[in-house]
Protein backbone atom coordinates (compact mmCIF):
# COMPACT_ATOMS: atom_id res chain seq x y z
CA UNK A 1 0.00 0.00 0.00
CA UNK A 2 2.65 2.46 1.03
CA UNK A 3 6.33 1.84 0.60
CA UNK A 4 9.68 3.52 0.08
CA UNK A 5 12.28 2.26 -2.36
CA UNK A 6 16.00 2.98 -2.10
CA UNK A 7 15.28 6.25 -0.35
CA UNK A 8 18.26 8.51 0.38
CA UNK A 9 18.41 11.93 1.96
CA UNK A 10 21.55 13.98 2.35
CA UNK A 11 22.09 17.29 4.09
CA UNK A 12 25.26 18.75 2.67
CA UNK A 13 27.50 15.70 2.50
CA UNK A 14 25.92 13.95 5.48
CA UNK A 15 23.54 11.11 4.77
CA UNK A 16 20.50 11.08 7.05
CA UNK A 17 18.82 8.24 5.19
CA UNK A 18 20.79 5.84 3.05
CA UNK A 19 19.12 3.35 0.76
CA UNK A 20 16.07 2.61 2.87
CA UNK A 21 13.52 0.26 1.31
CA UNK A 22 10.54 -0.82 3.34
CA UNK A 23 6.87 -1.66 2.85
CA UNK A 24 4.19 -0.49 5.26
CA UNK A 25 1.31 -2.97 5.54
CA UNK A 26 -2.17 -1.60 4.89
CA UNK A 27 -4.70 -1.31 7.72
CA UNK A 28 -2.08 -1.91 10.37
CA UNK A 29 -0.41 0.24 13.01
CA UNK A 30 3.28 0.53 12.19
CA UNK A 31 5.80 2.07 14.58
CA UNK A 32 9.04 3.61 13.40
CA UNK A 33 11.58 3.13 16.17
CA UNK A 34 15.28 3.72 16.66
CA UNK A 35 17.72 5.91 18.55
CA UNK A 36 17.94 9.69 18.09
CA UNK A 37 19.31 10.68 14.71
CA UNK A 38 18.35 7.37 13.13
CA UNK A 39 16.31 9.14 10.44
CA UNK A 40 12.84 8.12 11.63
CA UNK A 41 11.34 11.57 11.40
CA UNK A 42 13.15 12.25 8.12
CA UNK A 43 11.58 9.13 6.64
CA UNK A 44 8.14 10.11 7.90
CA UNK A 45 8.52 13.70 6.62
CA UNK A 46 9.59 12.41 3.21
CA UNK A 47 6.49 10.21 3.11
CA UNK A 48 4.39 13.23 4.11
CA UNK A 49 6.06 15.19 1.28
CA UNK A 50 7.28 17.79 3.71
CA UNK A 51 10.83 17.28 2.49
CA UNK A 52 12.27 16.24 -0.81
CA UNK A 53 14.34 13.01 -0.76
CA UNK A 54 17.73 13.18 -2.49
CA UNK A 55 17.02 10.00 -4.41
CA UNK A 56 14.73 7.01 -4.35
CA UNK A 57 10.96 6.76 -4.61
CA UNK A 58 7.96 6.76 -2.31
CA UNK A 59 4.99 4.84 -3.62
CA UNK A 60 1.40 4.97 -2.56
CA UNK A 61 -0.76 2.24 -4.09
CA UNK A 62 1.95 1.63 -6.68
CA UNK A 63 1.97 5.30 -7.73
CA UNK A 64 5.00 7.53 -7.32
CA UNK A 65 3.84 10.16 -4.85
CA UNK A 66 5.63 12.94 -6.71
CA UNK A 67 3.17 12.41 -9.54
CA UNK A 68 0.16 12.87 -7.25
CA UNK A 69 -0.94 16.49 -6.81
CA UNK A 70 -0.57 17.75 -3.23
CA UNK A 71 -4.31 18.48 -3.05
CA UNK A 72 -5.21 14.91 -4.00
CA UNK A 73 -2.54 13.38 -1.76
CA UNK A 74 -4.08 15.17 1.23
CA UNK A 75 -7.30 13.22 0.70
CA UNK A 76 -5.39 9.93 1.09
CA UNK A 77 -2.56 10.69 3.51
CA UNK A 78 -2.78 12.96 6.56
CA UNK A 79 0.19 14.12 8.59
CA UNK A 80 0.45 15.35 12.13
CA UNK A 81 3.65 16.80 13.45
CA UNK A 82 3.93 18.10 16.95
CA UNK A 83 1.16 20.62 17.55
CA UNK A 84 2.55 23.69 15.83
CA UNK A 85 2.28 27.19 17.20
CA UNK A 86 0.47 29.77 15.11
CA UNK A 87 -1.08 33.16 15.53
CA UNK A 88 -4.70 32.38 14.82
CA UNK A 89 -6.97 31.92 17.80
CA UNK A 90 -9.09 28.88 17.11
CA UNK A 91 -11.56 26.75 18.97
CA UNK A 92 -11.23 22.99 18.89
CA UNK A 93 -14.15 22.82 16.49
CA UNK A 94 -12.61 25.36 14.13
CA UNK A 95 -9.34 23.45 14.18
CA UNK A 96 -11.09 20.20 13.36
CA UNK A 97 -12.89 21.97 10.52
CA UNK A 98 -9.51 22.57 8.89
CA UNK A 99 -9.22 18.80 8.53
CA UNK A 100 -12.02 18.99 5.98
CA UNK A 101 -10.13 21.45 3.78
CA UNK A 102 -8.77 18.82 1.36
CA UNK A 103 -12.36 17.73 0.66
CA UNK A 104 -14.32 20.94 0.68
CA UNK A 105 -11.70 23.67 0.08
CA UNK A 106 -13.07 25.83 2.87
CA UNK A 107 -16.85 25.66 2.45
CA UNK A 108 -18.24 23.15 4.92
CA UNK A 109 -20.95 20.80 3.67
CA UNK A 110 -23.27 18.60 5.73
CA UNK A 111 -20.93 15.70 4.98
CA UNK A 112 -18.02 17.72 6.41
CA UNK A 113 -19.96 18.51 9.58
CA UNK A 114 -20.72 14.82 10.02
CA UNK A 115 -17.04 13.92 9.66
CA UNK A 116 -16.13 16.63 12.19
CA UNK A 117 -18.73 15.39 14.68
CA UNK A 118 -17.46 11.86 14.25
CA UNK A 119 -13.84 12.84 14.83
CA UNK A 120 -14.74 14.89 17.90
CA UNK A 121 -16.90 12.10 19.31
CA UNK A 122 -14.23 9.52 18.51
CA UNK A 123 -11.76 11.24 20.83
CA UNK A 124 -14.47 12.28 23.35
CA UNK A 125 -13.64 15.94 22.82
CA UNK A 126 -17.28 17.05 22.98
CA UNK A 127 -16.85 19.01 26.26
CA UNK A 128 -13.94 20.95 24.74
CA UNK A 129 -15.62 21.64 21.44
CA UNK A 130 -15.83 25.40 21.91
CA UNK A 131 -12.67 25.83 24.01
CA UNK A 132 -9.78 27.78 22.52
CA UNK A 133 -6.82 25.57 21.74
CA UNK A 134 -4.37 27.95 23.40
CA UNK A 135 -6.33 27.66 26.64
CA UNK A 136 -6.41 23.86 27.03
CA UNK A 137 -3.67 21.55 28.29
CA UNK A 138 -0.92 20.11 26.10
CA UNK A 139 -2.51 16.67 26.10
CA UNK A 140 -5.92 18.03 25.15
CA UNK A 141 -4.33 20.14 22.41
CA UNK A 142 -2.61 17.07 20.99
CA UNK A 143 -6.01 15.33 21.01
CA UNK A 144 -7.56 18.28 19.20
CA UNK A 145 -4.89 18.16 16.50
CA UNK A 146 -5.37 14.42 16.21
CA UNK A 147 -9.10 15.03 15.78
CA UNK A 148 -8.31 17.36 12.89
CA UNK A 149 -6.17 14.66 11.29
CA UNK A 150 -8.91 12.07 11.82
CA UNK A 151 -11.53 14.37 10.31
CA UNK A 152 -9.42 14.45 7.17
CA UNK A 153 -10.69 10.86 6.67
CA UNK A 154 -7.62 9.58 4.92
CA UNK A 155 -6.57 5.96 4.44
CA UNK A 156 -3.15 6.69 5.90
CA UNK A 157 -2.19 8.71 8.98
CA UNK A 158 1.42 9.73 9.52
CA UNK A 159 2.20 10.86 13.07
CA UNK A 160 5.49 12.26 14.27
CA UNK A 161 6.00 11.52 17.96
CA UNK A 162 2.35 11.98 18.95
CA UNK A 163 3.14 11.15 22.59
CA UNK A 164 5.79 13.79 23.10
CA UNK A 165 5.39 15.70 26.37
CA UNK A 166 2.20 13.86 27.29
CA UNK A 167 1.47 12.29 30.65
CA UNK A 168 0.79 8.56 30.85
CA UNK A 169 -2.98 8.92 30.78
CA UNK A 170 -3.07 11.03 27.65
CA UNK A 171 -0.44 8.83 26.02
CA UNK A 172 -2.56 5.73 26.62
CA UNK A 173 -5.65 7.59 25.41
CA UNK A 174 -3.99 8.54 22.15
CA UNK A 175 -2.51 5.09 21.52
CA UNK A 176 -5.87 3.44 22.19
CA UNK A 177 -7.50 5.85 19.79
CA UNK A 178 -4.97 4.99 17.09
CA UNK A 179 -5.54 1.30 17.70
CA UNK A 180 -9.29 1.78 17.32
CA UNK A 181 -8.83 3.83 14.16
CA UNK A 182 -7.02 0.88 12.67
CA UNK A 183 -9.29 -1.88 14.01
CA UNK A 184 -12.69 -0.21 13.63
CA UNK A 185 -12.16 1.97 10.58
CA UNK A 186 -9.43 0.08 8.76
CA UNK A 187 -7.04 2.98 8.55
CA UNK A 188 -3.30 2.63 8.17
CA UNK A 189 -1.39 4.35 10.96
CA UNK A 190 2.35 4.98 10.74
CA UNK A 191 3.97 6.72 13.67
CA UNK A 192 7.38 7.68 14.98
CA UNK A 193 7.56 6.78 18.63
CA UNK A 194 10.25 6.79 21.29
CA UNK A 195 8.55 4.83 24.03
CA UNK A 196 9.41 1.27 23.07
CA UNK A 197 6.77 -0.20 25.35
CA UNK A 198 3.98 1.71 23.64
CA UNK A 199 5.40 0.65 20.28
CA UNK A 200 5.50 -3.02 21.18
CA UNK A 201 2.10 -3.16 22.86
CA UNK A 202 0.07 -1.12 20.41
CA UNK A 203 1.52 -1.76 16.97
CA UNK A 204 1.21 -4.64 14.55
CA UNK A 205 4.36 -3.89 12.67
CA UNK A 206 7.73 -2.46 13.65
CA UNK A 207 10.24 -0.71 11.44
CA UNK A 208 13.58 -0.04 13.15
CA UNK A 209 16.12 2.43 11.79
CA UNK A 210 19.68 3.00 12.92
CA UNK A 211 22.22 5.47 11.49
CA UNK A 212 19.91 6.24 8.58
CA UNK A 213 19.61 2.64 7.44
CA UNK A 214 16.99 -0.03 7.96
CA UNK A 215 17.93 -2.16 10.98
CA UNK A 216 15.03 -4.61 10.93
CA UNK A 217 11.33 -4.68 10.20
CA UNK A 218 8.50 -7.12 10.63
CA UNK A 219 5.49 -8.05 12.77
CA UNK A 220 5.91 -6.70 16.28
CA UNK A 221 5.51 -10.12 17.92
CA UNK A 222 8.32 -11.63 15.85
CA UNK A 223 10.95 -8.95 15.59
CA UNK A 224 11.02 -7.61 19.13
CA UNK A 225 13.66 -9.75 20.78
CA UNK A 226 16.19 -8.95 23.46
CA UNK A 227 19.13 -9.34 21.07
CA UNK A 228 17.69 -7.14 18.35
CA UNK A 229 16.66 -4.40 20.76
CA UNK A 230 20.04 -4.48 22.48
CA UNK A 231 21.77 -4.07 19.13
CA UNK A 232 19.41 -1.28 18.04
CA UNK A 233 19.67 0.87 21.15
CA UNK A 234 23.04 -0.35 22.47
CA UNK A 235 21.34 -1.00 25.79
CA UNK A 236 20.72 -4.13 27.79
CA UNK A 237 17.08 -5.26 27.39
CA UNK A 238 14.99 -7.68 29.35
CA UNK A 239 11.69 -8.50 27.67
CA UNK A 240 8.94 -10.15 29.66
CA UNK A 241 5.60 -11.17 28.23
CA UNK A 242 2.48 -11.75 30.23
CA UNK A 243 -1.28 -11.76 29.92
CA UNK A 244 -1.52 -7.99 29.53
CA UNK A 245 1.23 -7.60 27.02
CA UNK A 246 4.89 -7.25 26.62
CA UNK A 247 7.26 -5.25 28.77
CA UNK A 248 10.73 -4.17 27.74
CA UNK A 249 12.89 -3.28 30.68
CA UNK A 250 15.98 -1.31 29.80
CA UNK A 251 16.01 0.99 32.82
CA UNK A 252 18.41 -1.07 34.89
CA UNK A 253 21.21 -2.91 33.07
CA UNK A 254 22.20 -6.32 34.40
CA UNK A 255 24.92 -6.21 37.01
CA UNK A 256 27.62 -7.89 34.96
CA UNK A 257 27.25 -5.51 32.03
CA UNK A 258 27.13 -2.19 33.73
CA UNK B 1 -16.26 34.40 24.98
CA UNK B 2 -16.80 35.52 21.43
CA UNK B 3 -16.51 39.11 20.29
CA UNK B 4 -19.36 39.85 17.92
CA UNK B 5 -17.31 40.58 14.83
CA UNK B 6 -20.48 41.44 12.93
CA UNK B 7 -21.07 44.36 15.24
CA UNK B 8 -17.53 45.58 14.75
CA UNK B 9 -17.94 45.44 10.99
CA UNK B 10 -21.13 47.48 11.15
CA UNK B 11 -19.43 49.97 13.42
CA UNK B 12 -16.50 50.18 11.00
CA UNK B 13 -18.89 50.86 8.11
CA UNK B 14 -20.61 53.60 10.10
CA UNK B 15 -17.35 55.27 11.10
CA UNK B 16 -16.21 55.05 7.51
CA UNK B 17 -19.36 56.74 6.21
CA UNK B 18 -19.02 59.60 8.71
CA UNK B 19 -15.35 60.08 7.90
CA UNK B 20 -15.90 60.03 4.16
CA UNK B 21 -18.74 62.54 4.36
CA UNK B 22 -16.70 64.80 6.64
CA UNK B 23 -13.74 64.56 4.33
CA UNK B 24 -15.68 65.39 1.20
CA UNK B 25 -18.08 68.01 2.55
CA UNK B 26 -16.59 69.95 5.47
CA UNK B 27 -15.60 73.45 4.42
CA UNK B 28 -16.23 72.66 0.77
CA UNK B 29 -19.03 75.18 0.39
CA UNK B 30 -20.59 72.47 -1.80
CA UNK B 31 -18.40 73.63 -4.66
CA UNK B 32 -19.07 71.02 -7.33
CA UNK B 33 -16.68 72.46 -9.87
CA UNK B 34 -13.38 72.40 -8.09
CA UNK B 35 -13.25 71.52 -4.39
CA UNK B 36 -15.40 68.41 -4.34
CA UNK B 37 -13.98 66.76 -7.49
CA UNK B 38 -10.47 67.38 -6.13
CA UNK B 39 -11.46 65.85 -2.84
CA UNK B 40 -13.05 62.85 -4.51
CA UNK B 41 -9.79 62.29 -6.34
CA UNK B 42 -7.88 62.39 -3.08
CA UNK B 43 -10.49 60.09 -1.55
CA UNK B 44 -9.84 57.60 -4.37
CA UNK B 45 -6.10 57.81 -3.68
CA UNK B 46 -6.74 57.21 -0.01
CA UNK B 47 -9.03 54.25 -0.64
CA UNK B 48 -6.64 52.63 -3.08
CA UNK B 49 -3.61 53.24 -0.88
CA UNK B 50 -5.47 51.87 2.14
CA UNK B 51 -6.54 48.70 0.33
CA UNK B 52 -3.01 48.07 -0.95
CA UNK B 53 -1.40 48.67 2.44
CA UNK B 54 -3.90 46.61 4.44
CA UNK B 55 -4.14 43.61 2.12
CA UNK B 56 -0.39 43.39 1.51
CA UNK B 57 0.44 43.69 5.21
CA UNK B 58 -2.11 41.13 6.45
CA UNK B 59 -1.33 38.58 3.75
CA UNK B 60 2.40 39.07 4.31
CA UNK B 61 2.05 38.50 8.04
CA UNK B 62 0.11 35.33 7.37
CA UNK B 63 2.80 34.01 5.02
CA UNK B 64 5.68 34.66 7.42
CA UNK B 65 3.57 33.78 10.49
CA UNK B 66 4.80 36.87 12.27
CA UNK B 67 2.85 39.90 13.41
CA UNK B 68 5.57 42.50 13.60
CA UNK B 69 6.72 42.43 9.99
CA UNK B 70 5.47 44.34 6.96
CA UNK B 71 6.33 44.02 3.30
CA UNK B 72 8.43 47.16 3.83
CA UNK B 73 11.07 44.83 5.27
CA UNK B 74 11.55 43.33 1.83
CA UNK B 75 12.97 46.59 0.52
CA UNK B 76 10.35 47.58 -2.07
CA UNK B 77 10.13 51.11 -0.71
CA UNK B 78 13.90 51.37 -0.54
CA UNK B 79 14.07 50.56 -4.25
CA UNK B 80 11.46 53.23 -4.93
CA UNK B 81 13.35 55.88 -2.98
CA UNK B 82 16.67 54.97 -4.62
CA UNK B 83 15.04 55.27 -8.03
CA UNK B 84 13.62 58.71 -7.20
CA UNK B 85 16.98 59.87 -5.86
CA UNK B 86 18.79 58.52 -8.92
CA UNK B 87 16.32 60.29 -11.21
CA UNK B 88 17.04 63.57 -9.47
CA UNK B 89 20.78 63.00 -9.58
CA UNK B 90 20.93 62.01 -13.24
CA UNK B 91 18.21 64.12 -14.78
CA UNK B 92 17.53 66.81 -12.19
CA UNK B 93 14.11 68.26 -11.54
CA UNK B 94 13.56 68.79 -15.28
CA UNK B 95 14.04 65.07 -15.76
CA UNK B 96 11.30 64.36 -13.29
CA UNK B 97 9.04 66.76 -15.15
CA UNK B 98 10.00 65.19 -18.49
CA UNK B 99 9.16 61.69 -17.35
CA UNK B 100 5.82 62.99 -16.10
CA UNK B 101 3.80 61.66 -13.18
CA UNK B 102 2.43 58.79 -15.23
CA UNK B 103 5.81 57.77 -16.60
CA UNK B 104 7.37 57.89 -13.17
CA UNK B 105 4.51 55.83 -11.75
CA UNK B 106 4.88 53.18 -14.40
CA UNK B 107 8.66 52.94 -14.17
CA UNK B 108 8.54 52.82 -10.36
CA UNK B 109 6.01 49.99 -10.38
CA UNK B 110 8.00 48.02 -12.92
CA UNK B 111 11.24 48.52 -11.00
CA UNK B 112 9.74 47.29 -7.74
CA UNK B 113 8.27 44.27 -9.49
CA UNK B 114 11.60 43.50 -11.16
CA UNK B 115 13.29 43.72 -7.76
CA UNK B 116 10.77 41.38 -6.16
CA UNK B 117 10.99 38.85 -8.95
CA UNK B 118 14.78 38.97 -8.94
CA UNK B 119 14.71 38.19 -5.21
CA UNK B 120 12.39 35.24 -5.67
CA UNK B 121 14.19 33.96 -8.74
CA UNK B 122 17.44 33.96 -6.82
CA UNK B 123 15.82 32.06 -4.00
CA UNK B 124 14.19 29.51 -6.29
CA UNK B 125 17.39 28.92 -8.21
CA UNK B 126 18.96 27.77 -4.98
CA UNK B 127 16.09 25.36 -4.60
CA UNK B 128 15.05 26.76 -1.25
CA UNK B 129 11.60 27.92 -0.41
CA UNK B 130 12.51 29.26 2.95
CA UNK B 131 10.66 32.39 3.99
CA UNK B 132 13.31 33.32 6.51
CA UNK B 133 16.12 33.40 3.98
CA UNK B 134 13.94 35.67 1.86
CA UNK B 135 13.25 37.95 4.83
CA UNK B 136 16.90 38.14 5.81
CA UNK B 137 17.93 38.93 2.26
CA UNK B 138 15.20 41.56 1.98
CA UNK B 139 16.24 43.18 5.24
CA UNK B 140 19.91 43.34 4.27
CA UNK B 141 19.07 44.70 0.81
CA UNK B 142 16.80 47.33 2.39
CA UNK B 143 19.73 48.62 4.37
CA UNK B 144 22.18 48.45 1.47
CA UNK B 145 19.80 50.25 -0.87
CA UNK B 146 19.00 52.78 1.87
CA UNK B 147 22.68 53.58 2.24
CA UNK B 148 23.02 54.05 -1.51
CA UNK B 149 20.06 56.41 -1.43
CA UNK B 150 21.67 58.43 1.33
CA UNK B 151 24.84 58.61 -0.70
CA UNK B 152 22.93 59.87 -3.72
CA UNK B 153 21.12 62.41 -1.52
CA UNK B 154 24.48 63.94 -0.64
CA UNK B 155 25.19 64.49 -4.30
CA UNK B 156 22.01 66.34 -5.23
CA UNK B 157 21.37 70.05 -4.82
CA UNK B 158 19.27 71.39 -1.93
CA UNK B 159 16.46 72.20 -4.35
CA UNK B 160 16.41 68.69 -5.67
CA UNK B 161 16.62 67.40 -2.12
CA UNK B 162 13.42 69.28 -1.29
CA UNK B 163 11.74 67.56 -4.23
CA UNK B 164 13.10 64.23 -3.02
CA UNK B 165 11.69 64.82 0.44
CA UNK B 166 8.36 65.48 -1.20
CA UNK B 167 8.28 62.04 -2.82
CA UNK B 168 9.51 60.28 0.31
CA UNK B 169 6.45 61.32 2.32
CA UNK B 170 3.03 59.79 2.10
CA UNK B 171 0.81 62.17 0.16
CA UNK B 172 -2.55 61.87 -1.52
CA UNK B 173 -2.22 64.85 -3.82
CA UNK B 174 0.23 63.24 -6.18
CA UNK B 175 -1.84 60.77 -8.14
CA UNK B 176 -3.42 61.75 -11.46
CA UNK B 177 -6.89 60.45 -12.40
CA UNK B 178 -5.51 58.24 -15.14
CA UNK B 179 -2.84 56.55 -13.05
CA UNK B 180 -5.45 56.07 -10.34
CA UNK B 181 -7.71 54.33 -12.81
CA UNK B 182 -4.97 51.93 -13.98
CA UNK B 183 -3.92 51.23 -10.41
CA UNK B 184 -7.52 50.63 -9.38
CA UNK B 185 -8.01 48.10 -12.17
CA UNK B 186 -4.92 46.16 -11.13
CA UNK B 187 -5.92 46.32 -7.47
CA UNK B 188 -9.40 45.01 -8.28
CA UNK B 189 -7.94 42.03 -10.12
CA UNK B 190 -5.60 41.26 -7.20
CA UNK B 191 -8.40 41.58 -4.66
CA UNK B 192 -10.50 39.19 -6.74
CA UNK B 193 -7.68 36.62 -6.71
CA UNK B 194 -7.22 37.01 -2.95
CA UNK B 195 -10.96 36.75 -2.41
CA UNK B 196 -11.11 33.52 -4.36
CA UNK B 197 -8.34 32.00 -2.27
CA UNK B 198 -9.40 33.22 1.19
CA UNK B 199 -9.69 29.69 2.68
CA UNK B 200 -6.18 28.89 1.39
CA UNK B 201 -4.86 31.90 3.30
CA UNK B 202 -6.49 30.57 6.48
CA UNK B 203 -4.76 27.22 5.95
CA UNK B 204 -1.42 28.90 5.23
CA UNK B 205 -1.72 30.63 8.61
CA UNK B 206 -1.38 27.17 10.21
CA UNK B 207 2.22 27.00 9.00
CA UNK B 208 4.00 25.28 6.12
CA UNK B 209 3.81 21.69 7.32
CA UNK B 210 0.15 21.75 8.29
CA UNK B 211 -0.69 23.48 5.02
CA UNK B 212 1.00 20.81 2.91
CA UNK B 213 -0.61 18.10 5.00
CA UNK B 214 -3.98 19.71 4.22
CA UNK B 215 -3.22 19.66 0.52
CA UNK B 216 -2.09 23.22 -0.09
CA UNK B 217 1.04 23.35 -2.26
CA UNK B 218 2.84 25.78 0.02
CA UNK B 219 5.70 26.79 -2.28
CA UNK B 220 3.45 27.65 -5.18
CA UNK B 221 1.06 29.75 -3.09
CA UNK B 222 3.98 31.47 -1.38
CA UNK B 223 5.24 32.62 -4.77
CA UNK B 224 1.79 33.68 -5.89
CA UNK B 225 1.11 35.75 -2.79
CA UNK B 226 4.59 37.30 -2.70
CA UNK B 227 4.08 38.39 -6.30
CA UNK B 228 0.67 39.88 -5.45
CA UNK B 229 2.14 41.64 -2.41
CA UNK B 230 4.93 43.07 -4.57
CA UNK B 231 2.37 44.50 -6.98
CA UNK B 232 0.24 45.96 -4.17
CA UNK B 233 3.22 47.57 -2.45
CA UNK B 234 4.50 48.89 -5.76
CA UNK B 235 1.08 50.42 -6.47
CA UNK B 236 0.67 52.04 -3.08
CA UNK B 237 4.24 53.32 -2.94
CA UNK B 238 4.06 54.97 -6.33
CA UNK B 239 0.59 56.34 -5.65
CA UNK B 240 0.90 57.75 -2.15
CA UNK B 241 4.58 57.31 -1.27
CA UNK B 242 6.21 55.07 1.33
CA UNK B 243 3.98 54.16 4.25
CA UNK B 244 6.60 52.30 6.31
CA UNK B 245 5.04 50.91 9.48
CA UNK B 246 1.43 51.65 8.64
CA UNK B 247 0.95 47.98 7.71
CA UNK B 248 1.95 46.74 11.16
CA UNK B 249 -0.44 49.15 12.88
CA UNK B 250 -3.34 48.30 10.61
CA UNK B 251 -2.87 44.54 10.89
CA UNK B 252 -2.43 44.55 14.65
CA UNK B 253 -5.37 46.87 15.25
CA UNK B 254 -7.48 44.43 13.24
CA UNK B 255 -6.19 41.42 15.20
CA UNK B 256 -7.00 43.26 18.42
CA UNK B 257 -10.52 44.12 17.23
CA UNK B 258 -11.38 40.63 15.98
CA UNK B 259 -8.93 38.20 17.61
CA UNK B 260 -10.29 34.97 16.18
CA UNK B 261 -11.44 36.08 12.80
CA UNK B 262 -10.41 34.53 9.52
CA UNK B 263 -9.13 36.36 6.50
CA UNK B 264 -12.60 36.93 5.12
CA UNK B 265 -13.14 39.32 8.03
CA UNK B 266 -9.65 40.61 8.73
CA UNK B 267 -8.91 41.70 5.16
CA UNK B 268 -11.98 43.93 4.61
CA UNK B 269 -11.76 45.26 8.15
CA UNK B 270 -8.06 45.96 7.59
CA UNK B 271 -8.93 48.02 4.51
CA UNK B 272 -11.48 49.97 6.56
CA UNK B 273 -9.04 50.61 9.39
CA UNK B 274 -6.30 51.73 7.00
CA UNK B 275 -8.72 54.03 5.23
CA UNK B 276 -9.96 55.49 8.50
CA UNK B 277 -6.40 56.20 9.62
CA UNK B 278 -5.51 57.85 6.32
CA UNK B 279 -8.72 59.90 6.35
CA UNK B 280 -8.20 61.11 9.91
CA UNK B 281 -4.60 62.02 9.16
CA UNK B 282 -5.52 63.85 5.96
CA UNK B 283 -8.40 65.70 7.69
CA UNK B 284 -6.03 66.81 10.42
CA UNK B 285 -3.43 67.93 7.90
CA UNK B 286 -5.99 69.90 5.91
CA UNK B 287 -8.14 71.46 8.59
CA UNK B 288 -6.16 71.51 11.82
CA UNK B 289 -2.51 71.79 10.86
CA UNK B 290 -3.10 73.71 7.67
CA UNK B 291 -0.56 71.64 5.72
CA UNK B 292 2.19 72.42 8.22
CA UNK B 293 2.80 68.74 8.87
CA UNK B 294 2.67 65.60 6.76
CA UNK B 295 0.38 62.61 6.68
CA UNK B 296 3.31 60.27 7.43
CA UNK B 297 4.08 61.95 10.72
CA UNK B 298 0.43 62.03 11.76
CA UNK B 299 -0.14 58.42 10.74
CA UNK B 300 2.76 57.29 12.88
CA UNK B 301 1.53 59.44 15.75
CA UNK B 302 -2.13 58.37 15.55
CA UNK B 303 -1.37 54.70 14.95
CA UNK B 304 1.37 54.57 17.51
CA UNK B 305 -0.77 56.04 20.26
CA UNK B 306 -3.77 53.87 19.45
CA UNK B 307 -1.66 50.75 19.19
CA UNK B 308 0.01 51.44 22.52
CA UNK B 309 -3.38 52.09 24.10
CA UNK B 310 -4.64 48.75 22.79
CA UNK B 311 -1.66 46.89 24.18
CA UNK B 312 -1.92 48.59 27.56
CA UNK B 313 -5.67 48.00 27.76
CA UNK B 314 -5.27 44.32 26.87
CA UNK B 315 -2.59 43.92 29.51
CA UNK B 316 -4.87 45.54 32.04
CA UNK B 317 -7.77 43.24 31.15
CA UNK B 318 -5.69 40.08 31.28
Amino acid sequence: MMGVHHLCKQYGGRAVLSDVSVEFPAQRVTSLIGPNGAGKSTLLMAMARLLEPSSGAIRWQARDVNRIPVAEYARHVATLRQAPGFNMRLTVEELVAFGRFPHSRGVLTAEDRRAMDEAIAFLSLEPLRHAFIDEISGGQRQMAFLAMTIAQQTDVLLLDEPLNNLDMKHAVQIMRALRRLCDEQGRTVILVIHDINFAVNYSDHIVALKHGALCFSGPAQDVVTEDRMAALYELDFEITRNRRGCFCNYFTPREDQS
Amino acid sequence: MRVPSNKICWLAALVMAVLVLTFVLVGSGLDMDYVIPKRLLRLASIALGAICVAVSAIVFQTLVNNRILTPAIMGYEAVYLLWQAMLLLLLGTQGLAMLGARGNFLVSVLLMLAYSWALQWWLLRRGRNDVYVLLLLGLVLTMVIGTFTQFVQLRISPGEFAVFQGVSYTSFNRAKPQTLLYAALVAVVICAVVRKTLPVLDVLALGREQAISLGVPHGRYLQLYLALIAILVALSTSLVGPTAFMGIFVANIVYALVPHARHRTTLPLGCAVAMAIFLVAQLLVEHVFNYKTTVSILVNLVCGVYFLALVVRKRGAA
